[in-house]
């Protein structure tokens, strides 16, 4: 009650400043003129009257400042009239003021850009219900970390498992969306029906599938918010509305909400859409397909259930669904194992944004320590009116808090800035990230990412202003009056500019030693043979709808279409059509087993296979090694063949020719045709920083070497294939010639990620360039920071050495000597700055050598480049002071001091 | 006779003094130093800004409100009153004063 009267007063005399002083005012003139009256009544005349009250009750002008100093409020004006004379002060030096805030801002802005992928990928909770308790359950293959189990599992786990209160399964697929508008293919999941409620997620409208509708099969989809808001225009009469997938109707029965993801983990190269049932197929459950490791769980654990206890359980109920394994999958052994679900999403890309953190908090560093020297110097510059201000009664306390809040102007601007600064970045950086970087969508400059920029500049306000408060306590009065016009000379606040210097020079070197590195590393990536040749090659993504093209016949058609239709355009050298690209360890793959090695000695090991029409060796330009091509000979009449890679050669036929040997898919037990290595080609490797693993090609045309004798004729998957073209002119020229080719053979078909193979490359290497090209950039602003702070501290000093140096060239020292003596002083610092700055690198090496490729991370050549640089460019930056120096006037010099 | 030199205030009861002063009627400034003056028979004499800090601490607790009004030779003063708050602080202030004093009595007594 008190202290609310008390503040409500405050704030009116703070905000109704002038009418509170002239109550006072007024109050204190009467009662001056009745004490006068009061006098004059005992016969004084007016003067001695005036006179005497002063004597008696003290002088009214001290009175005022008594009364007026005693509220709270004051402080509040005290600090607001040092707040305007603060900004004053800068504003009167607008070259530093710009200097400095600038620099806050780009350390400001760009360590909040980072954060907020931080933010957005690390630390916000997964978009499900207490998502800390969210596991990912699935069987280890193999030795293999890959977590995923087989259609039977599903239920297996289901009911088996004791630790999990609830346990979702699904898988991913691919729909053509068609009947709103241009058809599209978009991603989409297949979710059992307990998937959502195992996620604890709702939709914001309508509703999820049942347990029912998923047994019989209904064909309902739930949509995302995006299609929604895209396709639909929010419209809330799409309940109930049907969409056509695959050019087979679905009703949407439900929206999610805006944040809901699922699955996660693959980035922006898939997301999710839509989710129909999952409603498994006798397919897909048959014995046939019981060794395809392609769907994935989702569990809760119950309450109390540790990770370890919940992995035996899996473990166990792993053991048992290995009983029900058929005899062809009897020689393989599965491990169950659970990870938190959190850990699979961003576990591996925790690291990175870890490294970047540091990095940019580095930078940060870097521009505080600029500030503050900057501060510093003119702290320094101004030590004889503070020494002034001091002696005329100005208490120090004073002068340290004006001092102070320039930097916390400095840091507020700079801080705002930086906001501003960070949110433009992220919006082009988005765009820029690769596009395996999980939870893209949830990055945004939020309350808490604001949060995080005011506490960074709030901390950056208190680092830019520890130096020159220092400066400011260490002031000696009687010294700073008594140095004359020689102003800064003092041994500590020399020693603490060069401190600053050396630790700037020390910082920056850390950073591009790690950036030399990661540039290493690219550069050793680019110069990997990736087995292929990727100019002049165009490519294109495609999948079938079932429903136009239901068995093998069709597909075959398309192809054979596609391919002699494309091979007749003008320009085109070679075509192909192949269920993936440059094999790599997300293409599909297989477990093989080789003729002539017992079922004893056979170990699951898996291998990438490539099913190809055309000519894909040619489109592709892999060189093949040893052997013949396939030919249109080699069609489901002609005996099975296969080419196999370099490495797959060496691994199973060690020390002999690989052609004539047989393999076949899946375990010895697996009743498959043996097929006859007739070529071996060339290594593919997408990223080239990851090991090749081992490929080998199967003639589309020879379906039986994947599924055997009993294929059906019909398909149960939807195919999905790349086209491949090679041609004599630039690929970018000939995307419309394919795109025009595919159409006319099937209109309605939509084609995706239509474009040169070089692009589709460097998309999958991205991840390493990402992290190469931002660390570079912050290793450039520190470099860049590290050298003005230098320059500014050798210019600074020399303008307080003028005099001496004037001496020195009028008692005789010449130019070239007194331009050295500057270029010493900057040797030193750049050397013991590069000491220690190797020293700071080493340790950054530890943390830094799991992202490199090919170079280790204490490579003594790097270091020697980064050190060679770094003192070169410090002594660059002093060359100009020193050069300054050398040719001052003596006689101006002396004169102008 | 010579007056005594007028004597400081002991600590913390210039407050009361005031509250008691405006007890038996509203005051201005001049007015609440003048009373305690000649009450105290020359005994208290009071800065002005021990006074005004002291009515600006009051009014701040809300023990005393201040309103313009013309005095009687035509001039404007703030004429200060004691609140309902203001009238319990002043008889708790007392009670304690007098218990406080006797206590002091009795022990220089003794």
């Amino acid at each position: 009650m008190v202290s609310l009267r008390v503040i409500s007063i405050g704030l009116r005399s703070l905000f109704r400043k002038q009418q509170v002083d002239r109550e006072l005012d007024e109050e204190l003139r009467a009662y001056l003129e009745m004490a006068v009256d009061e006098k004059m009544r005992l016969g004084m005349s007016r003067p001695e009257a005036l006179r005497a009250v002063r004597l008696e009750r003290g002088s009214l002008e001290v009175t005022k400042e008594v009364v007026r100093s005693a509220g709270w409020e004051s402080f509040i004006e005290a600090f607001w009239q040092d707040c305007r004379f603060a900004a004053r002060t800068l504003l009167k030096a607008p070259g530093f003021t710009a200097v400095a805030v600038l620099t806050l801002a780009m350390g400001i802005g760009a360590t909040t850009a980072i954060f907020s992928l931080i933010e957005g990928i690390l630390l916000r909770p997964l978009p499900f219900h207490d998502p800390d308790r969210l596991v990912l359950l699935g069987d280890h293959l193999g030795g293999r970390p890959g977590m995923s189990v087989t259609a039977r599992e599903i239920a297996a786990y289901s009911s088996a498992t004791l630790a999990f209160s609830a346990l979702g399964g699904y898988t991913t697929a691919s729909f053509e969306l068609s009947g709103v508008s241009v058809p599209e293919q978009i991603d989409a999941a297949r979710l059992n029906s307990q998937m959502f409620s195992t996620l604890g997620v709702r939709p914001i409208l309508g509703r999820v599938f049942t347990a029912k509708e998923e047994d019989a099969r209904q064909p309902v989809a739930v949509i995302s918010y995006a299609l929604w808001t895209n396709r639909f225009h929010r419209d809330v009469q799409v309940i109930g509305s049907s969409i056509v997938l695959d050019r087979k109707s679905y009703s949407v029965i439900g929206v999610m909400p805006g944040d809901f993801e699922f699955p996660l983990g693959f980035g922006h190269l898939y997301r999710s859409q839509l989710w129909v049932p999952l409603s498994l197929t006798t397919d897909e459950l048959s014995d046939q397909h019981s060794g395809f490791w392609g769907y994935h769980m989702v569990a809760r654990l119950k309450d109390g259930v540790t990770l370890l206890q919940a992995a035996q359980d899996a473990d166990r109920v792993a053991r048992q669904n290995m009983r029900d394994f058929p005899a062809s999958l009897s020689a393989i052994h599965i491990n169950g194992d659970v990870r938190l679900l959190r850990e699979t999403v961003v576990g591996e890309v925790r690291p990175v944004l870890q490294t970047l953190f540091l990095a940019v908090v580095v930078v940060l560093l870097l521009a505080c320590v600029n500030v503050s020297s900057l501060l510093l110097v003119r702290a320094i510059r101004q030590r004889r009116e503070y020494a002034l201000r001091v002696a005329i009664g100005a208490s120090s306390w004073k002068i340290i808090r004006k001092s102070a809040l320039e930097g916390v102007l400095l840091s507020a601007a700079g801080g705002l800035l930086g906001l501003a600064f960070a949110a433009i970045t992220i919006r082009t950086v988005l765009n820029l990230l690769p596009g395996s970087m999980p939870r893209v969508n949830s990055i945004s400059i939020n309350r808490i990412v604001s949060g995080f920029a005011l506490v960074v500049a709030v901390c950056t306000s208190v680092l830019c202003s520890l130096a020159p408060v220092f400066a400011a306590v260490r002031t000696n009065l009687i010294e700073a009056l008594k140095e004359g016009a020689r102003v800064g000379g003092s041994a500590s606040h020399t020693w603490l500019r060069s401190v600053l210097v050396v630790t700037e020079v020390a910082i920056a070197l850390v950073l591009i030693t790690v950036s030399g590195a990661f540039l290493r590393s690219v550069q050793r990536m680019q110069e990997v043979d990736p087995g292929f040749r990727a100019d002049h090659a165009l490519v294109a993504s495609f999948q079938l709808p079932l429903r136009q093209y239901p068995t093998d016949v069709a597909v075959a058609n398309f192809n054979r279409a596609v391919v002699e239709q494309l091979s007749r355009k003008p320009g085109v050298t070679a075509t192909a059509i192949s269920n993936t690209v440059a094999a790599s360890d997300v293409s599909p793959q297989s477990a093989f087993t080789v003729e002539g090695l017992s079922a004893e000695h056979w170990t699951l090991k898996f291998a990438a296979f490539t099913s190809v029409y055309g000519d894909y060796f040619s489109a592709m330009g892999i060189l093949l090694l040893e052997g013949r091509t396939f030919t249109v000979h080699d069609d489901s009449h002609a005996p099975l063949v296969v080419i196999v890679s370099q490495s797959m050669a060496r691994e199973c036929w060690p020390g002999q020719s690989a052609i004539g040997k047989r393999m076949h898919v899946g375990g010895p037990q697996n009743p498959l045709p043996w097929a006859t290595v007739i070529g071996v080609a060339a290594d593919t490797k997408v990223p080239r920083d990851k090991p090749s693993i081992e490929q080998w090609y199967t003639p589309m045309n020879q379906p039986a070497t994947l599924y055997g004798a009993g294929t059906p004729g019909n398909l149960s998957d939807p195919p999905t294939g790349y086209i491949t073209l090679r041609s004599s002119v630039d690929p970018g020229s000939m995307i419309r010639t394919l795109r025009s080719t595919v159409a006319e053979i099937d209109p309605l078909l939509a084609l995706e990620d239509v474009q040169p193979v070089t692009e589709d490359i460097s998309a999958i290497e991205a991840p390493r360039r990402f992290n190469t090209e931002l660390i570079t950039a912050f290793a450039a602003g520190a470099l860049l920071l590290a050298i003005t702070g230098v320059y500014a501290v050798m210019a600074f000093s020399i303008s307080q050495r003028k005099q001496e140096i004037a001496i020195r060239a009028m008692l005789g020292a010449d130019r070239a000597g007194i331009a050295k003596l500057v270029l010493i002083s900057g040797a030193k610092i750049a050397l013991i700055g590069c000491g220690l700055g190797t020293l700071g690198s080493l340790v950054a090496s530890r943390l830094v050598s799991s992202f490199l490729f090919g170079v280790s991370a204490t490579d003594p050549l790097i270091y020697l480049a980064c050190v060679l640089i770094m003192v070169a460019m410090t002594l660059l930056a002093s060359t100009l002071p020193a050069v300054r120096a050398a040719s001052a006037d003596p006689m101006e010099a002396l004169r102008s001091s | 006779m010579t007056p005594e030199k007028p004597s400081d205030l002991v600590q913390g009861t210039l407050d009361m003094l005031v509250l008691k002063t405006l007890a038996l009627e509203p005051m201005h400034g001049h007015g609440i130093s003048v009373r305690i003056e000649q009450i105290s028979k020359g005994v208290f004499r009071l800065n002005a800004g021990s006074l005004f800090l002291a009515i600006q601490r009051l009014q701040r607790e809300g023990l005393i409100t201040g309103d313009w009004k013309p005095t009687e030779n035509n001039r404007r003063a703030r004429y200060y009153a004691l609140t309902e708050q203001g009238r319990k602080k002043l008889s708790s202030e007392t009670r304690e004063w007098e218990r406080q004093v006797a206590a002091i009595a009795r022990i220089l007594e003794a």
